[in-house]
């Protein structure tokens, strides 16, 4: 296995997180201690929309212990408005306030901020700040969205359809009319919010003298948040520091600068004071970013065998009220990667993103969740039209390896994945033939089990050619510093921002790889842009490829250098007969290797107090600085498998069986993805079968808590098991291909497909989600199983 | 979230706490062991002026005999009562319900007397008393009343107690020496409210059955104890055949509403779902 | 209203502070008291990562108030292990990556260390049933389970070794 090439990547190591935060002695944000400062709270609209009419702030600044009430109007004097007009075809422009100034969007829209003492008596005034709204008919539905003659979320656009892609690729009408059968389905997405178990907060301390702002903010992108931060300000980015600390969960909603960080941010410069802000955990259900809600619809024109001839795909998604994110682009991934490992070359896709009286969009863990979903329930609807084998449809249709590198239709490269390997390790492990004769015998028993299978390609991680292809302005590359201190410890840093996946050890590993020397003497600093190289920041699944890649590559060119020094020291032509192992440079005599007697603390000494005895030429000091732009695109795969049963008379799933194959290539640490497998497993159950923002016909937001937000706990997940396999990617460094995102694309699929394939029976296929217990009622109720 | 400003007040004893109640008036509210008046303050869905803490009440918490009669302090936890050989022995309904209560964190602090006072719809413990008619020992200076749990509880979180008066104790009937009890619930989630929750207990003279009772919760604002129904099938053999008909007989004297996210006729399946499963598993513990 | 003296007892010393009455006992934890282990998650009952112990029993630090607590024994995360020194249960999860971004940890070790100490040998359904009380948005549970069943061979004296 190519695994076994690598001393440290790939080892088990137990994190060098854990023992601070086992013991409560991580750092969070709302840990952190800065005396004086204020707490911010802020007013909220209560209507979907609705003009501001008036803000009397007066009977707030009354109040004990108030400092101050800031509006829009003032935001809009000390801030710049956000502009989203990213260069792509069918893309609205568009430009918010920091602060609503005009309207509010939708019920939770911030109008206005309390600057208190504490956050109590800052809650006390904020229920006295007097808004008087004009309620405007609300848009709460992406079908009203999209009628012609329904309010405008956004006045400044001539309708609310933000964003329109179509492309055809190949032949897709003549064959819709010439096959054997054209079969269509539907899938309907919920929406959904990310729900960290850490809401948003924030802390911002305005040094007048320095005229310099450190920013505290749990970030999954330092960098870009710093740059975006300091323009919004009008600051120099010199004059912005953002420190990002521990994190409690990130998911996606903490990548954008959002309206109430940046009015914190304003409002303690203007105040010349600390001011800090923790959002509770209702206005996170309320006014975080949310998700999902997208409607999916493919037809597929198949022959007799279930060979797919070619499909049309349509989404139309419901993006909320602001763009956080430009919105196309993820219904366009979506639509790019939508045939995963088929053959399909006849295909064609109609995105519609609109916006409505909701809560904007941003990216959740597997933005594109809804693909593999959408690409694996069309196999099965094909299938059960055809009355074939599932397994028989997609063997027919899936990339075999002597396909590879495929090039899918709309033009993304497959290389170096095995999804075909996966389906079978999945099918071979849970035993289909023996599920099938289960399933025949359960029926008749009048118990109805189900089996699903999802198999997912996982875009993992982009580089700067896939945005600059897809019109999206911003680079894909990562970056590194190496710096191994005189005493021989080595500091390491990249732009990554940690927010749980045991960044410290797994990054570790890859320096430690590249270096030759153990994980443990390595200590990996992130988060703090003073600090940390300039870097894209955690999103997608590029932590692996980008970050641990960058690292390795850097960490390999300090190697270089350390061997080149060791070698002048021994006295040798070249560095060929030596090599870096734990710390120890080591000889090789015949073909034996031994240790050379010197070590790393040597070379380091050397290389910053006696530059004198370095190679000619050769500059002091051990720091290293490396870029690294990773491929346009990489992907890795996996095959979900479920079993669940379902309960004829209450619609009730219970799990008996999950597991997956997964291939994602060489990885930094495999206990670190394992539990990465298992958060984002758990993440696409959870939200396939329970999680649901809701919003009534008046655009109120029905789960203002976590007793209407339902989220699985550990009692209503089943096992995970997985199998690993390790297929290194040819043009990423050392292999590494990334995931995280892959598990919640698999799970739900294949929690889906298991629950169609238990009440196939009845005749009847679930099309939307959540999964709830009274929707699969409501489908099997007065049907008669054959 | 952060509630807004109360003053505290501790009473020592139960005498106190009364003489504070009276004094204060509506604008005082308990706090027991505050796992549903706390989210509601932190919300601010309920800001009382004056917050009564009964914690130091210890001599409330206690599970006795009472001749006929398990007797519960009204201070009891609910892990006290999930977990009491009392409950066990005598009432084995109860006990199975109070398992299912929350979660375990939440079972350390809530209490027998909090939870009836708040009258959710859902409660695990409001079904249980009304399903074997327990009564409640209501206090306020100087006088003491009894009420029978169908009437203690007037409508979806309202009860019969004046401002002024508090539970102090509960009493469950007994189980009679022949007699096996079920309870089984239905939700989303393990430890969510009931959607629809089944209380059963089943007594057998021979082949036959000698006394039924069945009580469910989610079909109406309180929960219902369905006593003529449960009447009506006493004196005959519990075959397969009779415990549909019970269930049948359930979902048709039932009469839930709509409520958007779950229809009334969704109820009605899973009260003949929960209904069949309850009895079936008491008769089950019987006929071993 | 206005704020009073309250003197709490935790992790074994007295901790004398003014607050109002509604000040919550996880905020005062983490604000007067400095321990800042004890973490909000919802300040509603649901999430568990507040939980702490008060006279040994679990109880969640956002539904009670600071003032409720004088007279009681409180202990947080602060009190269970320490760098170097984990507890059992801490080290086991330690082993078998039971934490990821760590925030609803240490509510799941302080319901457990509780847990433990009344079941020491559980059924995988009674840890998942006491487990459901704290929400984790990262783990999936799978590995937390583990490591509670690992920790509860290891508090009975069994031979067990660590991860595979």
């Amino acid at each position: 296995m190519a695994q076994d090439k690598f001393r440290h990547i790939g080892s088990h190591v137990p994190r060098k997180e854990d023992e601070r935060l086992l013991t409560g002695r991580g750092r969070y944000i709302d840990d952190i201690a800065v005396p004086g400062a204020l707490h911010a709270c802020f007013v909220r609209s209560p209507h979907a929309h609705a003009r501001i009419v008036s803000i009397d702030a007066q009977p707030a600044l009354d109040m004990p212990g108030v400092v101050a009430v800031v509006t829009g109007k003032d935001l809009a004097a000390w801030t710049t408005r956000h502009r989203m007009a990213p260069p792509i075809d069918g893309l609205q422009a568009v430009e918010m306030d920091t602060m609503p100034t005009d309207k509010a969007r939708f019920q939770g829209d911030p109008v206005a901020c309390v600057i208190a003492q504490d956050r109590y008596l800052a809650e006390d005034a904020a229920e006295q700040v007097a808004v008087t709204y004009e309620v405007l008919p609300a848009v709460t539905s992406m079908w009203q969205a999209l009628e012609p003659a329904s309010p405008r979320v956004d006045e400044t656009l001539p309708s609310n359809l933000l964003s329109h892609q179509h492309a055809e690729h190949g032949e897709v009408a003549s064959q819709m009319q010439n096959a054997h059968r054209v079969v269509e389905s539907v899938f309907s997405q919920h929406r959904q919010t990310h729900l960290p178990i850490e809401t948003r907060g924030c802390i911002a301390v305005w040094d007048e003298g320095r005229q310099h702002l450190t920013f505290h903010v749990g970030t999954q992108v330092p960098h870009p948040y710093r740059t975006t931060l300091a323009g919004r300000l009008r600051l120099s980015e010199s004059q912005v520091t953002v420190i990002s600390p521990d994190v409690g969960g990130g998911f996606g909603q903490k990548i954008a600068l959002y309206r109430e960080e940046l009015a914190v941010a304003a409002v303690a410069r203007h105040l010349k004071r600390p001011v800090r802000w923790r959002e509770d955990r209702m206005e996170n259900l309320l006014a975080s970013s949310q998700a999902r809600e997208d409607h999916c619809r493919t037809r597929a024109a198949v022959d007799a065998q279930g060979r797919v001839l070619a499909l049309e795909l349509e989404i139309v998604e419901d993006f909320g009220a602001y763009s956080f994110y430009p919105g196309n682009y993820l219904a366009r991934v979506v639509a790019m990667i939508l045939t995963g490992p088929y053959k399909i070359q006849n295909y064609s896709y109609d995105v519609k993103v609109v916006l409505s009286n909701k809560v904007g969009n941003g990216p959740m863990r597997a933005p594109m969740s809804v693909t593999s979903w959408v690409m694996e329930g069309t196999m099965d609807a094909i299938a059960r039209s055809l009355q074939l084998d599932p397994v028989a449809v997609r063997r027919t249709n899936m990339i075999e390896p002597g396909d590879l590198p495929y090039t899918m239709a709309t033009g993304e490269v497959l290389a170096d994945i095995t999804p075909r390997e996966t389906m079978e390790a999945a099918l071979a492990a849970i035993d289909y033939e023996d599920f099938r004769a289960r399933q025949r015998s359960a029926r008749e028993r009048g118990v109805y089990l189900g089996l699903g299978i999802c198999t997912v390609v996982e875009s993992t991680t982009y580089g700067s050619k896939f945005y600059k292809a897809a019109g999206i302005p911003g680079s894909g590359h990562e970056a590194a510093w190496v710096r191994i201190e005189p005493s021989g410890v080595v500091n390491a840093s990249c732009g990554l921002g940690a927010t749980g996946q045991g960044y410290e050890t797994a990054l570790s590993n890859a320096v430690a790889e590249g270096l030759g020397v153990d994980p443990s003497c390595v200590q990996i600093q992130l988060g703090h842009t003073d600090v940390a190289p300039y870097g894209m920041g955690s999103r997608g699944a590029r932590g692996g490829t980008a970050g641990g890649g960058t690292l390795y590559l850097c960490a390999l060119d300090a190697r270089a250098k350390v061997l080149a020094i060791a070698a002048q020291r021994l006295g040798l032509a070249s560095c060929e007969s030596l090599r870096m192992r734990d710390g120890r440079v080591e000889q090789q005599f015949d073909s034996q290797w031994r240790d050379s007697g010197m070590g790393l603390v040597d070379v380091a000494r050397t290389a910053y107090l006696d530059p004198l005895a370095l190679p000619q030429g050769m500059g002091p000091g051990l720091e290293f600085h490396k870029t690294y732009e990773p491929p346009p695109m990489t992907y890795s795969n996996s095959t979900h498998v479920c079993e669940v049963r379902v309960d004829a008379n209450t619609g009730a799933i219970a799990f008996d069986r999950y597991l997956v194959a997964e291939d994602c290539g060489t990885v930094l640490s495999p206990v670190v993805v394992e539990g990465q497998q298992h958060g984002a497993i758990a993440m696409g159950l959870s939200g396939s079968l329970f999680e649901h923002v809701e919003y009534d016909a008046n655009g109120q937001n029905l789960s203002g808590s976590l007793a209407e937000y339902l989220v699985a706990t550990a009692h209503e997940l089943p096992h995970f098991e997985i199998i690993s396999m390790h297929t290194p990617n040819k043009a990423t460094p050392a292999g590494i291909k990334g995931m995280a995102e892959g598990g919640v694309m698999g799970a739900i699929g294949a929690v889906t497909n298991a629950v169609n394939d238990a009440i196939a029976p009845f005749g009847v296929t679930a099309t939307r989600q959540p999964l709830t217990p009274m929707y699969l009622r409501d489908l099997m109720r007065g049907k008669q199983p054959d | 979230m952060k509630p807004a400003a109360f003053d505290y007040l501790r009473p020592a004893s139960i005498e106190e706490a009364l003489e504070q109640l009276a004094r204060l008036g509506p604008d005082a509210k308990v706090i027991a062991g505050g796992q549903s008046l706390g989210p509601m303050m932190n919300m601010r869905l309920a800001a009382p002026a004056q917050l009564i803490d009964l914690n130091d009440l210890t001599e409330l918490a206690y599970v006795r005999e009472a001749g006929e009669w398990i007797e519960i302090g009204a201070l009891t936890r609910h892990c006290q009562v999930a977990q009491s050989p009392l409950v066990r022995k005598f009432c084995p309904l109860l006990e199975q319900a109070a398992q299912t209560i929350g979660h375990y964190a939440i079972r350390q602090r809530g209490t027998m007397g909090g939870s009836l006072a708040h009258a959710d719809p859902a409660a695990q413990l409001a079904l249980v008393a009304i399903t074997l008619g327990a009564r409640l020992k209501l206090v306020r200076t100087g006088s003491h009343r009894w009420v029978e749990a169908a009437d203690f509880f007037v409508s979806a979180m309202t009860t019969v107690l004046a401002p002024d008066e508090l539970v102090l104790s509960v009493q469950f009937p007994k189980a009679a020496a022949q007699e096996a009890a079920s309870f089984r619930m239905f939700n989303r989630r393990h430890g969510d409210y009931a959607i629809v929750a089944v209380a059963a207990t089943v007594a057998l003279a021979g082949e036959r059955v000698a006394a039924l009772r069945l009580g469910v919760s989610g079909v109406a604002p309180m929960p219902r104890a369905l006593r003529e129904l449960a009447q009506s099938f006493c004196g005959r053999t519990p075959d397969e055949q009779w415990v549909a008909q019970l269930a049948a007989g359930a979902r048709d004297a039932v009469s839930p509403e709509d409520d958007g996210r779950i229809s009334a006729l969704y109820r009605r399946e899973l009260t003949q779902s929960l209904v069949a499963d309850a009895v079936g598993r008491a008769l089950a513990k019987l006929q071993k | 209203m206005d704020k009073q003296s309250i003197t709490l007892t935790v992790n074994g010393r007295n901790i004398e502070f003014k607050a109002e009455p509604r000040k919550l006992l996880s905020d005062a934890l983490r604000e007067d008291c400095h321990l800042t282990g004890t973490h909000v998650g919802c300040e509603h009952g649901v999430c568990g990562a507040c939980t702490v112990l008060v006279d040994g029993r679990p109880a969640r630090a956002c539904l009670t108030y600071a003032i409720q607590m004088e007279g009681h024994e409180i202990s947080t995360i602060e009190s269970v292990g320490e760098h170097g020194a984990l507890s059992v249960l801490q080290q086991a999860m330690h082993e078998l990556h039971g934490l990821q971004c760590g925030f609803c940890t240490p509510g799941i070790v302080m319901t457990f260390e509780a847990f433990l100490r009344d079941h020491p040998e559980p059924t995988e359904e009674q840890i998942r049933d006491a487990l459901s009380g704290n929400l984790c948005r990262c783990t999936g549970y799978q590995n937390i389970v583990a490591a509670i069943q690992l920790a509860a061979q290891r508090m009975r004296g069994e031979p067990v070794g660590g991860p595979r």
